[in-house]
């Protein structure tokens, strides 16, 4: 069973090194995050939810996004991002990696 | 020991209602025709004092809109958008839900939220064809290209990209696209690092300034480039003209002042740390609005109102201590032409300049209640679904604060009344040959030491056969009565009497007339109407200028002394035996110009004796009471007129029927100043006696 990453309600400068950490744990396996209690999230954050995505999309597994908050939802598109940003699937990413 | 804070939010709301008077003010302004940079400027200002108030005590709601308000009024300063009707129409309402923004802060109530996004939405479509720019918009003028990339430094200040990003959003409509290329990967990357940078294209009709203010505090930390999009088909003095006739002239944004070898093309492309210029200007602009407003109000000072009253009180003793003081001077045998008595008349003097002068602090323009009623009028109108200007006339006119105050009700209640039930329908005014749009007008002006306010529209007069024949249905009157135009007219202030076939919102239900009369005589005022068929008619408040000082007849009966206001009293008559007719055991009438009216022996009514002073021992006075109600009230004799001081009897004694209020004599005795209403009233129900009772029950 896929492992689920809950996103804490308040994702701002002082949560980056935290959640950083949280996927640098999880490198290497399938990975749902659920932002269903984000209620906050800043750019900092952000950087590493995209990065992480790289990072997995990289590794050919698959990050999910479970049941984001609607706070959640209207920041990414405030800061010019979209959940599809955040996510990967694991069989697109191999195509993608073999072409 | 009060809050400090709780005094500041009271400010801030006091000045609130200020600032909103002027922004109704400057908008009616706008409305008919002042477009002069000098009123928009007023609005501006009265809407972004106000915002920048609510701020300081996170009054969000206020905040928003005052926000979208403001960058709508900007458009009309910066010249963006033309303030036609329609414009200043939106404006007008904008001012509206703004006023119950700020009372529902004030006051802790709820605004309709509805309302409040309905307007905020309407602002969008401001610019729709007709008025502004909107299709240029679409070609990029009004758009700005804005590149912001944090550096960390932005972040560990605790600023947040997101907030700035919702900031600017506010501005107009923005674009924003993500730049994620500097991102490193997820091992690299440093948690308190920055790598995003954003690319916004917003349309907005803002200046470059106010785009640098959202990111004020953060300008040295992070790089900014802010440029015009689009316009590079345009060089400066491009002539654009639409369809609708709007014609939109390009120039060079910011560079106004220096001659600029390249077209307006080129992006105003400024680095943060060197942007300073765009921000200082504005804060100078800033600076000087302050000042300006600061000497507007510097030749004002705002005064508790328990202090002036204290001093209107201390005053008015003065005012009966000198009176004493004559009196006693007098009495010694002192000559007229001794100094003491010459110095005694400058006292005199002196001491009414400094009544008048007291009075005068108290005393305000009616503006503050006229200012009221174009909304009401506007609500009235929608409502109604007619067409109404709203005229003002000697806004100027000034009145005691308690008056100001009291007058705002009656005065509601006849617009609405002149526009529910005078004025016709738009269909019904075109019939009569009318302009479909109906005119109430709004006067003030003193006449003979008291104001005037006279409520007038052009619609179809007051309708006298229907007014009769309900008087009829009502049983007010018999079915074979004789009345003069004047007469009917008047049936109108009768308790219950409402005309209007629809028993409506606005003015029906009963309440009508009559409580405006039963108010404005509390005031001590009198109310008539006048009414021509087809033309409109005319209602005509008249008041006293103040509550705290009164021109009174000095009347004596059986020994004590009573104050009779002047106002009510109609003429003086010595009565002739022939003319006095008993008609019961306690009432006699009197033989007046060919009428009858009853004679109220104002002693007995007031129950200092219980035989009846004969009619031709004493002075007669023809007084008239609410409604022009006629009586004759009997004392034994008068002694003068003189302006008295009023002291209320329920706050220093308690409420006694048929006296009106006390003054204090030279002499130093307590004297009571008489109803004549109540006593009027009283004589015309049943007998003499004022009964507390009966006079409660009536």
């Amino acid at each position: 069973m896929m492992e689920t990453l809950d996103l804490p309600p308040v994702l701002d400068l002082v949560a980056a090194p935290g959640l950083l950490e949280a996927f640098n744990v999880r490198r290497g396996q399938d990975l749902a995050v659920d932002a269903s209690a984000v209620q906050r999230l800043g750019a900092q954050c952000l950087q590493i939810l995209l990065a992480a995505r790289a990072a997995w999309a990289a590794d050919g597994q698959e990050l999910g996004l479970k049941a984001p908050s609607t706070e959640f939802s209207a920041a990414l598109e405030l800061m010019g991002a979209s959940p599809a940003q955040l996510t990967h699937q694991a069989t697109t990413g191999h195509k993608e990696q073999a072409a | 020991m009060q809050d400090p804070m709780a005094e500041i939010r009271a400010t801030f709301f006091q000045e609130c209602e200020e600032q909103l008077a002027a922004l109704e003010a400057g908008l009616i302004a706008m409305e008919s025709g002042a477009s002069e940079a000098e009123t928009v400027n007023a609005v501006f200002r009265a809407v972004h004092s106000m915002k920048g108030g609510a701020g300081i005590f996170s009054l969000d709601a206020l905040v928003r809109f005052a926000h979208v308000f403001e960058t709508a009024l900007d458009k009309v300063r910066s010249g963006d958008l033309t303030a036609t009707p329609r414009v200043v129409g939106i404006f007008l309402r904008a001012a509206d839900v703004l006023a119950d923004l700020v009372r529902a802060a004030r006051d802790g109530g709820a605004v309709d939220e509805q309302r409040t996004a309905a307007m905020a939405a309407e602002f969008e479509h401001l610019d729709t064809p007709g008025d502004a720019v909107a299709p240029l918009a679409e070609d990029g003028v009004g758009s700005w290209e804005i590149v912001f990339s944090p550096r960390a430094e932005l972040y560990a200040k605790a600023n947040e990209a997101a907030l700035l990003l919702r900031e600017l959003g506010r501005l107009g409509e923005a674009r924003v696209t993500l730049d994620t290329s500097r991102l490193p990967d997820l091992e690299a990357i440093d948690p308190e690092g920055a790598y995003l940078s954003w690319n916004i294209s917003l349309q907005s009709d803002c200046d470059e300034a106010e785009i640098r203010n959202v990111f004020e505090f953060v300008e040295d930390d992070c790089e900014l480039t802010i440029s015009r999009a689009g316009v590079s088909g345009f060089a400066p003095g491009t002539v654009i003209t639409g369809d609708n006739g709007f014609k939109f002239e390009f120039f060079a944004p910011m560079m106004e002042e220096e001659p600029e070898p390249e077209p307006a093309a080129i992006p105003a492309t400024v680095q943060a740390e060197a942007a300073a210029e765009a921000p200082r200007n504005a804060v100078v602009e800033a600076i000087a609005a302050k000042a300006e407003s600061a000497t507007a109000v510097s030749a004002t000072i705002r005064v508790d109102l328990d202090r002036v009253d204290r001093m209107i009180d201390l005053v008015g003793e003065l005012v009966i201590n000198e009176a004493m003081l004559s009196q006693r001077v007098m009495e010694a045998g002192i000559a007229r032409a001794s100094g003491v008595a010459m110095a005694l008349e400058e006292l005199e003097h002196l001491t009414r300049e400094i009544q008048d002068s007291v009075m005068a602090i108290r005393a305000q323009p009616v503006r503050s209640v006229f200012q009221r009623m174009p909304r009401l009028v506007r609500e009235v109108a929608a409502q109604t679904g007619k067409q109404v200007r709203l005229l003002t006339e000697g806004e100027g006119t000034e009145v005691d604060k308690t008056v100001i105050e009291r007058i705002s009700d009656p005065l509601t209640h006849m617009i609405r009344n002149a526009i529910d039930h005078g004025l016709e329908t738009p269909e019904k005014r075109v019939a009569a040959g009318k302009p479909e749009e109906g005119t109430v007008k709004l006067t003030a002006l003193h006449r003979s030491g008291r104001i005037v306010l006279e409520v007038a529209d052009d619609g179809a007069g007051i309708n006298r056969a229907r007014v009769k024949q309900k008087a009829i249905e009502n049983g007010v009157i018999g079915t074979d009565a004789q009345l003069t135009d004047d007469e009917i007219d008047n049936l109108i202030f009768l308790p219950g009497f409402s005309t209007a076939a629809k028993i409506s919102d606005i003015s029906g239900r009963g309440v009508g007339m009559d409580v405006v009369r039963q108010s404005v005589q509390a005031l001590g005022g009198r109310i008539s109407i006048s009414s021509r068929p087809g033309l409109g008619s005319t209602f005509t408040l008249s008041l006293p200028l103040t509550l705290a000082v009164l021109d009174g007849m000095v009347v004596s009966a059986r020994g004590h002394t009573l104050i009779i206001p002047l106002g009510a009293i109609v003429e003086t008559l010595k009565p002739r035996g022939q003319d006095v007719f008993p008609l019961d055991r306690d009432t006699n009438l009197l033989a007046l110009r060919g009428g009858y009216v009853p004679m109220v022996d104002v002693a007995a009514s007031l129950g200092y004796c219980e035989e009846l002073l004969e009619p031709e021992q004493g002075v007669a006075l023809l007084v008239e009471g609410e409604g022009g109600v006629r009586a004759v009230l009997l004392v034994d004799a008068i002694h003068g007129q003189r302006q008295v001081v009023i002291k209320s009897l329920e706050a220093n004694y308690r409420a006694v029927s048929g006296i009106a209020a006390a003054t204090v004599m030279g002499d130093g005795r307590v004297a009571l100043i008489l109803d004549v209403d109540a006593v009027v009233r009283q004589a015309r129900s049943e007998g003499n006696r004022v009964d507390a009772a009966a006079m409660e029950a009536s």
